[in-house]
């Protein structure tokens, strides 16, 4: 992914300085961070109600 | 040429020789605001130090949380019979951190960055000559190691350091509960705390440290000089211990042992959270002193910039996609914190450069993998009582080695790519290895001579009877509740 300036050193940077800055990096971690939490409710849904269910009278 | 605050003769006629001319008058004014600079100067300067000094100091009792909660955390994963010594043994292990460090760990981490030895480096802040001078507690090094009016930050970075060192000597506590004898536990703990992970912070987390210089290598929260060390020492030393009686059966297969509070232990964790905070905010240096990197902006221990921001944003989601990855296989609120330790640990070395959903990712994914690792460490027969080698040492590692695929091409240290090393992921590769070396070899290698000299395990009539009973003339819980047995006198 490399240094998000196009000469590497410190010296250039007054901003942002994190990885994939510049790039559509950080949009597409976004998004797989948010797709990873409706993932995990969407199993954790299915495997809690699966679980409960054992308990139905 | 008339300096500031220099009073030129004043131009006279006999018009107006018995008053001050215009430029006299706006001299003086010149002079006056002068010393109003100098003096505000002055005044900046002071709030600037206060404020350094104040900033590390806070960092201590901040990790001083961390011991509460592994305090916490240890007793609540003991069983009944052992609460108390196992808490005397965390609290033991702190209190001789803190005196080895100052007898001779601070010394270890400013003498051999550059290794073996112990020669200067090019930052100029390092070698034995240099350690001899500002970190012995006699002779003319004595002035930076006690009271000093003129020397407001020695103490207060001697005692973030030596928290960290305490912190090293509890996270191998944890594994080896319930059946280590207490002074072979301190004589471990203080090799831990005061030499092994402090080669490691002079060797990778010093601007002149070889690891660093040579490869590039990149630890700023210490995933791997702090954690990975510490949890691979512990490896080392539980392979001599051996594991509790009762905990595997004669086919190999595993019993879990509970612990006697999980409330208390979970409570635990979550301190323990809180206090790295501090720990993190202690990795900072802050802008504006003498000894700063930067005269306008904080930076790192290699003097890379860095914001608190930073860590605000990187920490929180590392938490929470710690604790969210560990709910997936677990569903087990021991494992959930002890996946947001691993979602701070995972994501540790590269805090100052990561973006923030990044951070999540690599944290979920430490949370997903602890417990099947933890799993595989037990299954080859090692009774690791609360994951200390996974959560620290297996995840330690893990963070160190993913920073060089993500982080590739920064630069190491101040300066440009060509003058200085870049992180790269053969450099945190071999920083890895150094750092699994440095905790797991002196583990093995000393706890192997207590074993010999019989000093490292308690004898089984007293590992069944409860080292409570055998070692602490108190009792956990003294209504209703008690502990088996009758307590000895002290000592007995």
């Amino acid at each position: 992914m490399g240094f998000p300036y196009d000469e590497a050193s410190w010296s250039v940077v007054d901003g942002a300085m994190f990885m994939g800055w510049g790039s559509a990096m950080p949009g597409l971690y976004t998004l797989i961070a948010a797709g990873i939490c409706v993932a995990v409710l969407l199993f954790g849904q299915k495997t809690e109600s699966a679980k409960t269910k054992q308990f139905e009278k | 040429m008339v300096q500031f605050g220099q009073r030129r003769a004043p131009h006279t006629t006999a018009h107006n020789a018995n008053r001050p001319t215009r430029g006299f008058i706006v001299e003086e004014q010149i002079a006056e605001l002068t010393a109003q600079v100098a003096a505000l100067q002055g005044s900046s300067g002071v709030t600037n130090t206060m404020f350094a000094e104040t900033f590390y100091y806070l960092t201590i009792p901040l990790m001083i949380i961390i011991h509460a909660g592994f305090l916490a955390y240890e007793m609540g994963a003991s069983r009944l019979k052992n609460v108390l010594s196992s808490g005397v043994k965390n609290i033991l292990a702190f209190a001789f951190m803190i005196p080895t460090f100052y007898f001779f760990g601070w010394w270890v981490y400013w003498g051999f960055p550059t290794g073996l030895p112990g020669a200067p480096g090019p930052a100029g802040i390092s070698g034995v000559e240099y350690a001899n001078a500002i970190a012995w507690g006699w002779g003319e090094s004595a002035q930076y190691m006690g009271p000093n009016i003129a020397d407001q930050a020695s103490g207060v970075f001697f005692g973030a350091f030596a928290l960290f060192a305490a912190t090293t000597a509890s996270i191998m506590s944890g594994a080896v509960i319930e059946r280590i004898q207490t002074v072979g536990f301190v004589i471990l703990a203080v090799v831990l705390g005061s030499f092994a992970w402090v080669v490691a912070a002079a060797w990778g987390w010093h601007a002149d440290g070889w690891l660093v210089t040579q490869w590039g290598v990149h630890d700023f929260g210490a995933a791997g000089l702090v954690h990975a060390v510490a949890g691979f020492f512990a490896l080392g030393v539980l392979i001599n211990l051996g594991p509790r009686i009762g905990k595997f059966n004669a086919d190999g297969s595993a019993n879990h042992i509970a612990g006697h509070n999980m409330p208390l232990t979970v409570t635990g964790l979550m301190l323990i959270i809180v206090g790295f905070w501090g720990f993190l905010m202690a990795c900072v240096i802050v802008p504006g002193e003498a000894w700063s990197w930067f005269a306008d902006k904080p930076s790192t221990i290699y003097g890379t910039p860095i914001t608190l921001s930073a860590l605000a944003f990187n920490i929180l989601m590392a938490i929470a996609g710690g604790i969210i990855g560990a709910w997936v296989l677990t569903r087990d609120p021991f494992w959930m914190m002890s996946g947001a330790l691993a979602g701070i640990i995972s994501t540790a070395s590269g805090l100052d450069i990561y973006y923030p959903a990044l951070a999540f990712i690599i944290a979920f994914s430490a949370g997903l993998i602890l417990k099947p690792c933890a799993t595989w460490l037990e299954n080859r027969g090692i009774d690791d009582a609360v994951g200390a080698v996974t959560v620290h040492g297996t995840i330690g590692l893990y963070g160190v080695v993913l920073l060089g695929i993500f982080g590739a091409g920064y630069p190491s240290l101040q300066g440009a790519a060509g003058e200085v090393p870049t992180i790269s992921l053969i450099g945190q590769i071999i920083g890895a290895v150094v750092f699994f070396l440095l905790g797991f070899v002196p583990g093995y290698a000393v706890s192997y001579v207590l074993k010999m000299m019989g000093m490292l395990r308690i004898p089984e009539g007293a590992e069944i009877a409860g080292m409570d009973m055998v070692k602490v003339p108190a009792e956990g819980y003294p209504e209703g509740i008690p502990a088996p047995g009758v307590n000895l006198a002290p000592g007995e």
